[in-house]
């Protein structure tokens, strides 16, 4: 075991894919220095040819990627801010998660698309969105959005492995955590909740930074409110089994998500549980989104996202 | 283009002035005093304030990323002020604290900006063709990188600009490098301009570090835009001795950046080689640099003053004023 930071965690992922297999290559913008150190160093491990710097030019990073990928290989397409998604979008959104499906199920895509992405530092709304909600509303995107270093390893290798285009969407705000990593090799599947606090009167589903807040706020609540947390790690695929199976267990829910709440992955999960479980509950489910505004800069955003006091506030009253 | 002398101590008051507020942004930053982002632009200023320093009140201006565009809104008689305490977060900035790196100056043809690269080349084509059905001969000046310009957003603005004659003057600021990665990692020509040509775009190189030739050669593309001529390109080739930003590593292509070669770079300070001529020429003296230099410091401290003693913006009723017209 080493204590490895969220950035660092992603960055041994990377470097143990392009050691095991040759087929795996990365670019992007400056991946040879990387804003966040995400990829730092991994050009002198792999050279230039592997870890590929490209100019300026999001759509044709994303294409590349596509067509290399019908070619037997594995690209990682870094696009460095989610937010910069939309200027290969139709590559992305359309292209990628489409082409197995409209060419008849024959060719897949191992594409794995990575981007920092989040608010929380105040830069503001071109760099601080939380698009996985624009992702699912395409089939045929994996979308992985990791909260702690340990599962940010994990996620990262299993979707490197996956044969399907995977947007792997770490949170900026998260880069400093630090967790214990295991020396040895391990991978989480896609698609596996994890229960990060059990509790009995309430649960709570929040996936990346969202699932720090709702753990912070499951601990201050000690006491006072048992409190599950659940982390769903991956959003497609869902793995609706293990929510449902906490709601059973505590009837009342509260799903906090950083995106927009118009729309979101929150009013989607609200209307699943509902349709699978509503007899399970014993009160509306509530969710903490973001309200449905631009992400301002400044001392404004905390007014837009998400805020512990919110989540606290929320999980009191649906207990109520 | 021949400038008078008043055109030329015009043109070096708003260099010092661009400077002074660069180290002001630089030191502000430091401090925690701005809420988001700076990108230092010392060294690399000559080009945005010659670029800008002669246009019309009412030509469009987009500026480019570096430093901020505080040496283009300087250029353009804009007070900086505003987008000081923009940066600061404070309600009286000039987009109210809600976006802190980007600018609004209507009456200045400052007419917003985004911080997603490439969007210069294509909203500057709707600048210029409302500029166009205007018909007061009005200019459009689009500002940007080298990096910038790998957008293929270029690429379709560049070919209807030119299709539609439209009056814009495209300015490269090419400091040789994007971030992390050279120009040498970006582009397989030496002159972007090589760029422009293949739409029939006229196109001009000029040293970025010599703020007279980058004043005339954007003058010389501005009077052909506003003759109906259409667009232009001007490849300004300067330099960039800081990191990408403030507290970002100073690295470039996977390593340290060759502290040597950025000294080497320091060789063309653009201020100190302008002031030289200046004197040489005895358009200046001594006591006019002095004056120049503390009326800037002046202004910077006042611009200082009045970002923090504005109120922070934190009036949440602005949200739902903002999103909609009414
Ligand atoms: C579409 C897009 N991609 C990436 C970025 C991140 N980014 C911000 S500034 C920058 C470098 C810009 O380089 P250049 O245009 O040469 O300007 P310079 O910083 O050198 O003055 C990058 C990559 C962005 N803001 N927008
Ligand atoms: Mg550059």
């Amino acid at each position: 075991m080493r204590l490895l930071q969220y950035n660092e965690a992603i960055n041994e992922a990377l470097s143990e894919e392009l050691a095991r297999d040759e087929k795996v290559f990365l670019l992007g913008e400056g991946v040879g220095v990387s804003s966040l150190a995400t990829t730092r160093g991994l050009v002198q491990k792999f050279g230039p040819d592997r870890v590929i710097d490209t100019p300026i030019a999001e759509a044709a990073i994303t294409g590349c990627a596509i067509g290399a990928a019908t070619m037997g290989y594995r690209p990682i397409a870094d696009l460095m801010y989610s937010d910069f998604l939309y200027t290969a979008a139709d590559d992305v959104l359309i292209r990628a998660p489409q082409w197995r499906f409209l060419h008849g199920g024959r060719q897949s895509l191992p594409i794995v698309f990575i981007a920092g992405s989040g608010g929380y530092r105040k830069v503001g709304p071109e760099h601080s969105h939380s698009p996985h909600s624009i992702m699912l509303h395409h089939p045929g995107l994996k979308v992985v959005v990791p909260s702690t270093p340990y599962d940010a390893k994990g996620l990262l290798k299993a979707s490197i492995r996956d044969d399907n285009p995977v947007f792997y969407m770490f949170h900026k705000a998260l880069i400093g955590m630090k967790e214990d990593i295991p020396e040895e090799e391990y991978i989480i599947p896609l698609g596996q909740a994890k229960v990060r606090r059990e509790g009995t009167d309430v649960t709570v589903v929040a996936a990346s930074y969202m699932n720090y807040l709702a753990i912070q706020a499951a601990d201050k609540l000690k006491g006072e409110i048992s409190v599950e947390v659940i982390d769903p790690r991956t959003l497609e695929p869902l793995d609706l089994d293990t929510i449902l199976k906490s709601v059973i267990k505590t009837g009342r829910v509260v799903i906090v998500d950083e995106d927009t709440e118009r729309c979101g992955f929150a009013g989607e999960l609200m209307a699943q549980i509902m349709e699978h479980a509503f007899d399970e509950l014993d009160a509306p489910i509530k969710r903490v989104c973001a309200a449905n505004y631009p992400i301002p800069s400044g001392f404004l955003e905390k007014f837009v996202l998400p805020q512990p006091a919110q989540i606290l506030a929320a999980i009191r009253e649906v207990v109520k | 283009m021949k400038f008078s002398k008043k055109d030329l101590i015009k043109l070096y008051t708003n260099l010092v002035r661009a400077r002074t507020f660069d180290m002001l942004c630089t030191r502000l930053l430091a401090e925690g005093k701005f809420v988001s982002f700076y990108h230092e632009g010392a060294w690399g200023d000559a080009a945005g304030v010659g670029t800008a320093t002669f246009l019309r009140k009412d030509d469009i201006l987009y500026p480019h990323h570096r430093a901020h565009g505080f040496p283009h809104m300087i250029g353009k008689g804009v007070d900086p002020k505003y987008y000081l305490a923009e940066h600061c977060g404070r309600a009286t900035g000039c987009c109210s604290g809600v976006g802190t790196v980007h600018a609004l100056f209507e009456e200045y043809g400052i007419l917003g900006q985004s911080a997603i690269l490439g969007a210069q080349f294509t909203v500057s084509v709707g600048w210029g063709l409302a500029a166009k059905k205007n018909g007061t001969g009005q200019v459009v000046v689009a500002s940007f990188g080298d990096g910038t310009l790998a957008r293929g957003t270029w690429h379709e603005g560049a070919n209807v600009a030119v299709l539609w004659k439209l009056p814009i003057v495209y300015v490269l600021e090419n400091n040789g490098i994007a971030q992390y990665v050279s120009l040498e990692k970006a582009y397989p020509l030496k002159d972007m301009a090589s760029l422009a040509a293949g739409y029939g775009m006229p196109a001009v190189v000029v040293d970025g570090q010599d703020i007279v030739a980058v004043a005339e050669a954007v003058g010389e593309a501005v009077k052909r835009a506003r003759q109906g001529k259409g667009p232009t390109f001007v490849e300004c080739k300067t330099i960039r001795v800081t990191s990408h930003g403030y507290g970002s590593p100073h690295m470039v292509d996977g390593e340290q950046r060759d502290m040597n070669m950025v000294e080497e770079l320091k060789k063309r300070e653009p201020l100190s080689m302008y002031e030289k001529n200046l004197l040489k020429q005895g358009i200046i003296t001594k006591e006019d640099i002095e004056e120049i230099a503390k009326a800037a410091k002046e202004e910077a401290a006042a611009a200082e003053k009045f970002a923090m003693e504005s109120p922070i913006q934190e009036d949440a009723s602005i949200l739902d004023q903002y999103l909609y017209a009414e």
